[in-house]
């Protein structure tokens, strides 16, 4: 195909009272992405288009939209993939709308803030003057290492459909990376953290629908987190749940031996400076 | 009651179901004797203290199982959390007023 037919949601606040649809049709050429084509029509047709994107490869999750009904990112959909002449593209849904494109992200990243995301060491003398790294083994790495794939997308939030009737539903993004510092063996702070997701709009509202997951374009798995979440939450409730081993620490490193100086030179060059 | 321990009791109450209601019809209409639905082997289970203990456990789990359902419908409705407190109370009473009325009747008739 030569041509390719873009319907772009546009809105601007100042003027519109709901968001509607803009046509494009820009030139294809082969192996051009959601992203490039959109980047086309701000430069060569309307430079009022308002979007996010950073990277362009796939890594920042800048770039998350709703592309022919699909939440996907921009600059890791080709066209070609699609299999369409026209592609539509829309905001991410159960967030609102700030400006054509971009949408207000402020309450995934509230929600990811609430579970606390960061590694709650039982040493915090430790983490607030460390002596040494803490050790951590491939197997214990790798019971949570694909949840750390996260990169903040928020495409899993809005393939939800809890989220979509429930704005107070955590969601999959917060709840999977609830599991995944929980399961981490240098945290301490599972118990603080099952606090957080054992609410009336936490862990409980996910009915297992799996969009979350097929919408990940990283391979996370946001369901199978949230599964295992509820499994250790239970497993804890009940007693169950292994007591965390302390995470080891690096031994302390060996004495040096003093450095030995450098011989002198046997032979004197002319112009060799003493 | 924190929400894991009302989900427990859920899954409970439901493999509970699967076994008391499952188990009931089977007894009755494949593995029992005579017609279960004549008024003498009416008469007969409400009198023995086996069949009650059945009644009201799936009465029970019947009870809670289903308003726990219906709670957590409620609850994907974005209330906020007065709202939560409320329908947690109605659904309590709710749920004692259907259980006191409901086993009056096997109790009576033991």
């Amino acid at each position: 195909m030569e041509k390719i037919t873009f319907k772009v949601q546009r809105y601007d606040p100042d003027k519109d009272k709901k968001p509607h649809i803009q046509v494009f049709t820009i030139p294809f050429k082969h192996g051009m992405t959601v992203l490039d084509g959109l980047i086309n029509i701000k430069e060569n047709v309307d430079n009022t288009l308002s979007f996010r994107s950073s990277c362009r490869m796939g890594i920042c999750g800048s770039c998350g939209m709703l592309i022919n009904n699909l939440p996907m990112l921009a600059c890791h959909t080709p066209i070609e993939e699609l299999k369409k002449d026209t592609i539509t593209v829309k905001s991410l849904p159960n967030f609102p709308v700030v400006r054509d494109l971009v949408a207000d992200l402020s309450l995934l990243f509230e929600k990811h803030k609430s579970i606390k995301p960061y590694i709650i060491a039982p040493d915090m003398a430790e983490i607030e003057k460390p002596t040494a790294e803490f050790l951590q083994a491939q197997m214990q790495l790798e019971e949570f290492v694909q949840f750390a794939y996260c990169v903040k997308c928020g495409l899993c939030m809005a393939a939800c459909p809890t989220m979509a009737t429930d704005r107070h539903f955590l969601g999959p993004q917060p709840l999977a990376q609830a599991y995944r510092y929980s399961a981490d063996r240098r945290d301490g702070g599972a118990k603080e953290r099952f606090h957080e997701t054992d609410t009336p709009h936490g862990i409980w509202l996910c009915h297992l629908a799996g969009a979350c997951s097929e919408a990940c374009p990283k391979g996370v798995d946001p369901a199978l987190a949230m599964q295992l979440l509820k499994r250790a939450i239970i497993s804890d409730s009940l007693r169950l749940r292994k007591k965390p081993i302390p995470p080891s620490v690096a031994p302390p490193q060996a004495e040096k031996k003093p450095r030995v100086a450098v011989p002198e030179f046997t032979i004197k060059r002319p112009n060799a400076k003493s | 009651m924190r929400e894991n321990h009302l989900k427990i009791l859920q899954y409970v109450t439901g493999i509970g179901l699967f076994f008391l209601v499952g188990g009931y019809h089977l007894l009755l209409m494949h593995f029992g004797k005579g017609d279960p639905e004549s008024w003498s082997s009416v008469a007969q289970r409400a009198a023995s203290a086996g069949w009650l203990t059945i009644y009201i456990l799936i009465l029970i789990f019947g009870i809670y199982h289903g308003l726990h359902g219906v709670r957590g419908l409620i609850l994907e409705f974005s209330l906020p959390d007065r709202a939560v407190k409320v329908l947690n109370y109605s659904i309590v009473f709710v749920g004692i007023a259907v259980f006191g009325y409901a086993v009056y009747i096997p109790i009576h008739a033991f």
